[in-house]
């Protein structure tokens, strides 16, 4: 092989005397050097953002109110202080209707932080009886952070229920200790676990994996053809060398090359991410081979373009083309996949009786029509929102369920959500006037009570229903709801002027609050009930509280802490002796729920992330994956073991029916009701393919596998910089729910493995036969 | 230092080159060529440019592959790596990477030659000497003129003491010192025995240097032999003349070969007509018995014989001869018009 080192030894050392090199190690140390004081320092701040208002409309009417002489003297006291401008917005947005984005509300607030005459006896009588508060009121000298922390507390109790409580602490980008904007609605961890999981894979999906390989496809581009030189090649074919290893000599220098740079920049960024950010991810090292592939992809191309027709221009033009052409592809199948597999993925399965229905990540509800084989919305076709439950009540004849505005990671608030019921086909009648909307065919129920603040989680709570939300856990009444419906009506056409139905439903008509007025469970929040409702217990920020049921009143009798990271997003589920708490990415706890101690690990299980946990009557427990991996534990035999069912490793949403059986969604659109004692599938319901799922099944899908997918090698790279421990980047525990596509991160590498052989064999075929 | 076993056996070999996809262009390079050269000896390929030496000496390289026949080097396939391990090679035109200097263009050659540092050590400093690189071979190759790469590329081309060395214009762009510098190379490398193929513009060199040499026109080999062979093959060889110088006055000479059959009577000196004036004319030698009359008679009249000179062609009259008649249509017949030489 000496002869071989010492071309490939030759070639380093041309790259390092043509300078080439330097000037690319130069470029990637500015590129590092300018990067460097970029950084996020973390300190005091009661400073409003916008996802501290919650519901920024019913601020804005309390507001208007205020403005016209009505709301409470807190309110009227907030916007005397307001300045002239925004009040002139707010005029015009009761005149015309305009509207006012939440940026401007937050600045509005903001300003009033600073002023000194905001705090008025009269108008927050309570306000010097709270224990935060007190000393500040007391302080006749109070510092600019003491009062910013004052007016915040003030502005947050004339808005109850709309407005976070200030953490006090906060996070800025800096630049070389320069603080650039305003604060950063996110906890340090969890911008960290942004810029790990977000950022950062996306400077290396676009930075490097475009940026920089398009740069080391130009630079390279002129290697092989310069081999073809005349009076060098032929001294090189003259000496005893093979010509195809000659070949691939000169294309693994250029790897060599390339991969130099890319260890030199990546290395670079780890120690920038680790001493600047305090993120030591090796997946950025990980990254180094990962990219160096990717770049072997297109050199591949480069190279046989090179042999074919030696000039590096059209090696650049046609390796582009090529990446065009993969792209256009990827694309294609990108978004054929998107709508067919992610965008109508299963959320949640349930069963009424015989009728299936089951909910969808676009937010729609949808009804297995045995006759059509297929799945039909029900309920309107609402897109882009969330849906929560569903949950039937026999008493009401009704299926509940909620579609709030889905905000990831916590961003922004649930505005106006409302309880929506709908009957099933089965129980359709078209004379039924209990509610003010259509059923089946196109039944929303926009007359529905709106939700409390914040609602987290609709569930079966005994013979109603029971939605959790940040300001506690509210049962609701049905017969409250339809006084408060009854109202409504006979408003007839005023009822535009706000909400007065929900608003008015709020405290004791539709929904009771459960829980102590004091409720303050932070969030990631989780609930979970027993089967038999003896028990309700919560996660709360690595905390798990037992909740005992006292007639309408929920009360907390024990709680435990769990050794977890803050902030650590977890699913709970229980069954009346055993609660099983899955923090994300983390092996599930089992925890005795009479005595409240922690059991032991799930080891069995490994490391993994759960997005749904349901109990049956018998006490056993199904936990359901991200990843779709289907687990039961059982109490008897104190394991969890994976169940062989079809849909295994692919499931979506499970949910136990009422005689005990289970639920599962799987492959995109199939359903199975499965014996897990039989291990038998009781009914399968499997849709006809629609013809969009025909042409991305038997069309573009095989075109696709056959077709190089360069652009697949990123998913390797933002699984191993996201998801090194089946770790899902989660905020809030909705967040667990997202969809995903089960794909194998290692694929793109076998595949691509298999292009760039095919093309160096090729490549080595046409220079054997090639006289030169 | 010369034996009967061969280094270079070429038989039957030709080479088509097709150019164009629609319009197919189909161009022999090489056509039926067969020649050997023996070990030990200096061989010279003669031939005009688009000859086919070239292709013959990338088919022997292994370069291009003959569409047929066949040919071995030292026993061995032709282009095959065993083969290629005992040649040195100098190519035309011979272009060196830019970053390198002489002496790392010479480790990294060594290196292909699957030579380790401390052999090539070991060579190097002989090897700038005989080139005429000593001192020069930190230099950077880009700086070195046309001359000088030549010279590194002969060094490179003799480092690993191949037993066959293939030299493709090896003179081109040296100077007159350069070429016999060059030559006396060829003169070391024969006396050790090693096999030169030469391929050449320059026939006064190929005539210095070489044992047997081979013209090559339009693909076909046109003539191979040793210069003598080919000079006497010569169609004009046998034109049978002697060249005298005599030393006296015009009228003397003539009046002493008014009998005999010369001709072409000229001055050769310039100066004063008289006695030691030396003029030139030619005998015919036809009839020996001429030129013997044409002696007698100068010498009787007391006039003296500067020089004789019976006449020889040139190899540069063979090969234009040769290569004038192989373009000039028709040719169709191989070799046709020199059929005593050719086997």
């Amino acid at each position: 092989m000496k002869p071989y080192y010492a071309v490939l030894y030759d070639s380093f050392q041309e790259s390092v005397r043509s300078k080439v090199l330097w000037i690319l190690l130069a470029a990637w140390t500015l590129i590092l050097a300018a990067l460097f004081p970029l950084s996020f320092s973390r300190g005091e701040s009661y400073a409003f953002t916008f996802a501290d208002i919650e519901n920024p409309r019913l601020v804005l009417d309390n507001l208007a109110n205020a403005s016209a002489g009505k709301g409470t003297r807190a309110q009227k006291a907030v916007f005397a202080k307001l300045d002239e401008e925004f009040k002139s917005i707010l005029v015009q947005r009761q005149a015309n209707k305009r509207r006012i984005f939440t940026g401007l509300l937050t600045d509005a607030f903001n300003k009033l932080l600073t002023n000194k005459e905001l705090y008025d006896k009269e108008a927050w009588p309570n306000a010097d009886r709270r224990k935060d508060m007190k000393p500040l009121i007391e302080n006749e000298n109070r510092s600019a952070a003491e009062l910013e922390q004052l007016n915040r507390g003030l502005i947050n109790l004339a808005f109850p229920g709309s407005i976070r409580a200030a953490t006090g602490q906060a996070t800025w980008i800096t630049y070389a200790g320069i603080k650039l904007g305003g604060a950063i609605p996110l906890s340090e961890r969890l911008l960290k676990g942004v810029i790990e999981s977000g950022f950062i894979p996306l400077v290396m999906r676009f930075g490097l994996g475009i940026g920089a390989m398009i740069v080391a496809i130009i630079i390279t581009s002129s290697m092989i053809p310069d081999m073809f030189q005349t009076g060098s090649l032929h001294l090189l074919l003259s000496k005893p060398l093979s010509r195809n290893l000659l070949f691939l000599t000169k294309f693994l220098g250029g790897c060599i090359f390339v991969a130099f740079n890319i260890i030199y920049l990546l290395v670079g960024l780890y120690l920038y991410a680790g001493t600047r950010l305090d993120i030591w991810n090796t997946g950025i090292l990980w990254c180094i081979p990962i990219f160096i592939f990717t770049f072997m992809i297109f050199y591949s191309v480069s190279a046989l373009v090179g042999l074919i027709w030696k000039n590096p221009i059209i090696c650049v033009v046609i390796t582009a083309l090529f990446a065009g052409v993969c792209v256009c592809v990827g694309l294609i199948h990108f978004y054929f996949d998107l709508f067919l597999h992610v965008v109508p993925q299963t959320q949640r399965i349930y069963a009424v009786n015989d009728t299936v229905l089951l909910t969808t990540q676009q937010g729609r509800v949808q009804i297995w029509d045995e006759q059509s084989k297929a799945w039909k919305s029900a309920y309107g076709d609402v897109d882009g929102q969330k849906v929560m439950g569903l949950v039937w009540l026999e008493n009401e004849k009704a299926i509940y369920f909620a579609r709030p505005r889905f905000n990831p990671f916590g961003m922004g608030g649930n505005q106006n959500a409302k309880l929506e019921f709908a009957r099933t086909p089965e129980l359709a009648d078209p004379s039924d006037k209990t509610f003010s909307s259509k059923i089946w065919e196109d039944s929303r129920m926009d007359s529905g009570p709106e939700l409390p603040s914040d609602p987290i989680q609709i569930f079966r709570w005994k013979d109603s229903l029971a939605i959790l939300s940040e300001s506690g856990v509210f049962r609701f009444n049905p017969a409250g709801a339809a006084q408060a419906e009854e109202r409504k009506a006979a408003l007839g056409g005023l009822s535009w002027l706000g909400n007065i139905g929900a608003t008015s439903a709020l405290p004791g008509e539709a929904f009771v609050q459960m829980t102590d007025k004091n409720w303050k469970l932070p969030k990631p929040l989780d609930v979970s009930a027993s089967p038999s409702f003896q028990y309700l217990l919560t996660y709360s920020n690595g905390k798990v509280c037992r909740w005992k049921s006292d007639g309408d009143k929920l009360i907390q009798e024990t709680e435990i802490e769990l050794d977890l990271p803050a902030e650590t997003v977890a699913s709970i589920g229980t069954s009346d002796k055993n609660c099983i708490v899955c923090p994300n990415g983390m092996k599930p706890i089992l925890i005795d729920v009479e005595t409240m101690e922690i059991r032991r690990k799930l080891d069995e299980m490994g490391e993994l992330t759960v997005k749904q946990i349901v109990a049956d009557n018998s006490g056993s427990l199904v936990l359901l994956s991200t990843e779709g991996t289907i687990w039961k534990y059982e109490p008897g035999t104190d394991k969890a073991t994976k169940p062989s069912l079809v849909g295994q490793g692919n499931a979506h949403a499970v949910s136990f029916a009422s005689d005990g059986q289970l639920w599962v969604a799987h492959s995109f659109k199939k359903a199975d009701l499965w014996d897990l004692a039989e291990s038998t599938s009781k009914r399968s319901l499997r849709p006809k393919s629609s013809i969009a799922e025909l042409i991305f099944t038997y069309g573009i899908s095989p075109f696709y596998e056959v077709n190089p997918k360069p652009a697949a090698v990123y998913d390797t790279i933002s699984y191993v910089l996201e998801n090194p421990k089946n770790k899902t980047l989660a905020v809030n525990r909705a967040d667990l729910e997202a969809a995903t596509i089960k794909t194998d991160p290692w694929k793109p590498i076998w595949t691509n493995s298999l292009f760039i052989a095919v093309l160096l064999t090729l490549s080595c075929w046409y220079l054997s036969r090639q006289d030169l | 230092m010369q034996s009967s076993a061969t280094a270079i056996d070429v038989s039957d070999l030709s080479k088509t080159y097709r150019e164009g996809l629609v319009f197919r262009k189909i161009h022999n390079a090489l056509s039926h060529v067969s020649l050997s050269v023996k070990r030990g000896e200096v061989f010279g390929l003669l031939g005009p440019n688009g000859a086919g030496k070239t292709t013959l000496i990338k088919v022997l390289l292994g370069i291009l592959h003959p569409n047929q026949g066949s040919a071995t080097v030292l026993d061995l396939p032709a282009g095959s790596k065993s083969a290629r391990r005992k040649i040195g090679y100098l190519p035309e035109n011979l272009v060196f990477p830019r970053h390198h200097t002489g002496r790392s263009a010479l480790y990294f050659y060594g290196r292909l030659s699957e030579m380790n540092d401390s052999q090539i050590q070991a060579r190097e400093s002989e090897l700038w000497k005989i080139v005429g690189l000593k001192g020069r071979e930190h230099e950077p190759v880009r700086r070195y003129s046309k001359g000088m790469r030549q010279r590194l590329g002969l060094a490179q081309a003799m480092l690993h003491d191949p037993d066959l060395m293939v030299f493709d214009e090896p003179t081109d762009g040296l100077d007159p010192m350069g070429r016999q510098e060059i030559r006396n190379v060829l003169d070391q490398l024969k006396e050790r025995g090693k096999t030169v193929f030469l391929n050449s513009h320059i026939l006064q060199e190929v005539e210095l240097v070489c044992d047997r040499v081979a013209i090559m026109a339009t693909g076909k080999l046109r003539g191979i032999g040793t210069i003598d062979e080919l000079i006497e093959s010569h169609p004009h060889a046998s034109k049978s003349t002697v060249t005298v110088e005599a030393i006296g006055t015009m009228a003397q000479i003539q009046e002493a070969t008014r009998d005999c059959a010369v001709r072409d009577f000229s001055v050769v000196l310039d100066g004063v007509e008289d006695a030691t004036s030396v003029h030139r004319f030619v005998v015919d030698a036809t009839d020996q018995a001429n030129v013997d009359k044409v002696i007698d008679r100068l010498r009787n009249n007391s006039i003296s014989i500067y020089r004789m000179q019976r006449y020889r062609a040139s190899l540069e009259q063979v090969f234009m001869s040769i290569v004038g008649a192989a373009n000039s249509p028709p040719s169709n017949t191989p070799n046709s018009n020199t059929p005593n030489l050719f086997k």
